[in-house]
């Protein structure tokens, strides 16, 4: 029994770890319910847990409208600072530059969000390009939905991603969401060490996350839960169970995403270097 | 109570073989294994052979593979008695409640049948009359055809698993028209849907299950464990309800 299952079976908060969710949303979504879909329900869910961050987009910026949903990350973020960081989606018939423009020094927004299969265009197409060529110079890392088989995100086309931009940061959301996609995405992540698997999603398990960090090493798989989409404890209860070293589960739950999300103090700090160098 | 303090009786577990998962042999020290890997002190089991191959092999197959086994309670797999393929109704039914079959489970998508027509009408009156609880995953089903059977049915009671995260406003409205369809917590995944279950229809509407093997029982105990709700809410639905509801139907029986 490692210490966060024994703070689950005693029904308490785990507080031996610092937890980042890698992959959040926040607010109503059309095709189903979701009770509590707001930013104190989820901050009430992280607290019952003992999860201390969580990197979201607002489901309006996925669904519908970038604009009016990065701003309602924002305000998301502005709830909670402590809590929340936003991930600033690119919708790439929504003025991508635009967005970039008017978000991307915004300390609110510590990633950016894309979901080409939401959005019908595929992850390679040049309308991303603005996203990869700001990820590529700042470091700013790049949440995409993935799925095995997608004509718009699947794990072929991150690996291109990949290959066109080495220095991006591309966290492969869902993993490829499929037991085959799961193969898939750690052999792409093995031949590229800017692929990060974030491993949310309704058919992961326990055992898939594990052979995930055996193939690719814990710093590249990062906990993701999708909340409120799905519920956070569905995916975390999967990382606290696994069979996983405790300084390998560190880091998938926390330990690597709380380094990508650094990108802007490594940004500083070279140029800080450059500047007083002789 | 086990050591860590909390009963788990798994309602949705099954023995055998995955064809298209990685999910081990499915063998009974399997089983056992995970169970007390996740603390789940007793699973009530059915076999991929009675889904996936033939009902009438693996009810039989199931009864012997957990005929010494206290902790593994046998579920079967009823079929429609069109085709004759399990005896008629109450041959099905009597052979179950003599081998210890403690609930049947219905996969009416995978096995090419309309669990609400008039077919499969017969087995479901005669399984009700017995008092066996049936289990259901809500991809082999609709919740209309759901709310028919129960509504048809009332004292038959019905355990609806593997929901997902979509179907929130459909489970709704059938469990506020029914008393008995229950839903189970192997992939109840709606972002604080338990407790807003709860709080709505009360905690005697939910059954711990995990989906295992092909589902994370992970999923299920941390659902329920780390879930807002009072203790006694999380024992009823962890092993309590499950309880009471097979031993009222085998008093009725």
């Amino acid at each position: 029994m490692n210490p966060l299952t024994s703070a689950l079976w005693e029904r308490r908060p785990q507080h031996g770890l610092r937890i980042v969710d890698a992959h959040a949303h926040a607010g109503p979504y059309s095709l189903f319910f979701i009770p509590e879909a707001g930013p104190a329900g989820m901050v009430r869910v992280m607290d019952r847990c003992g999860v201390a961050h969580a990197v979201l987009s607002s489901h309006l910026a996925i669904q519908l409208d970038a604009a009016a949903g990065n701003a309602a990350t924002a305000a998301v973020v502005d709830h909670a600072p402590d809590r929340f960081t936003g991930y600033l989606t690119v919708n790439p018939w929504q003025d991508p530059v635009g967005e970039i423009e008017k978000w991307g020094d915004d300390p609110r927004f510590g990633g950016i969000k894309l979901h080409p299969d939401l959005h019908i265009y595929p992850l390679t197409g040049p309308r991303y390009a603005p996203v990869w060529e700001f990820a590529q110079r700042t470091g700013c890392p790049v949440l995409t939905h993935t799925y095995d088989g997608s004509a718009y995100n699947d794990l072929p086309m991150v690996e291109e991603t990949a290959t066109r931009y080495p220095d991006a940061v591309i966290l492969a959301g869902h993993a490829g969401a499929t037991p085959l996609g799961f193969d898939t995405a750690i052999e792409v992540a093995q031949r590229h060490s800017g692929v990060v698997l974030e491993v949310c999603g309704s058919y992961n398990t326990g055992a898939d996350l594990a052979r995930m960090v055996r193939e690719v090493g814990p710093r590249q798989v990062v906990f993701g839960s999708d909340f409120p989409f799905i519920d956070l404890r569905m995916s975390l209860g999967r990382v606290v169970f696994s069979d996983l070293s405790d300084d390998a589960r560190a880091a998938v739950l926390g330990g690597t995403m709380t380094d990508l999300l650094q990108w802007r103090d490594r940004t500083r700090q070279a140029r800080s270097s450059q500047v007083i160098a002789p | 109570m086990s050591s860590r303090g909390h009963v788990l009786i798994d309602a949705d577990a099954m023995l055998g073989r995955h064809p298209a998962r990685d999910v081990g042999a499915g063998t009974v020290a399997e089983a056992l294994a995970g169970m007390d890997r996740f603390g789940i002190s007793e699973a009530l089991v059915g076999h991929m052979l009675s889904w996936l191959h033939d009902p009438r092999t693996g009810n039989r197959a199931l009864l012997e593979l957990v005929a010494d086994q206290p902790r593994l309670h046998p579920c079967w797999v009823m079929l429609p008695d069109t085709c004759g393929e399990m005896g008629t109704p109450a041959e099905f039914v009597t052979a179950a409640l003599e081998g210890g079959v403690r609930a049947v489970r219905a996969y009416p998508v995978d096995h090419g049948y309309d669990l609400a027509g008039v077919d499969a009408a017969p087995v479901l009156d005669t399984v009700a009359e017995a008092g066996l609880p049936l289990l259901l995953d809500a991809a082999q089903t609709t919740w209309p055809q759901v709310e028919a059977i129960s509504a048809a049915r009332p004292h038959l009671t019905i355990v609806v698993g593997g929901l997902g995260y979509r179907v929130l406003r459909q489970a709704a409205g059938v469990l506020a028209r029914t008393e008995n369809v229950h839903l189970g917590l192997a992939n109840l995944s709606s972002h604080c849907g338990l407790e807003w279950l709860v709080e709505r229809f009360g905690e005697k509407r939910l059954v711990f299950g995990t989906g295992a093997p092909t589902r994370d029982p992970a999923e299920a105990v941390t659902r329920l464990l780390w879930s807002e709700l009072g203790d006694g809410a999380v024992a009823a639905i962890g092993a309590g309800n499950l309880r009471s509801l097979l031993r009222e139907k085998a008093r009725v029986a």
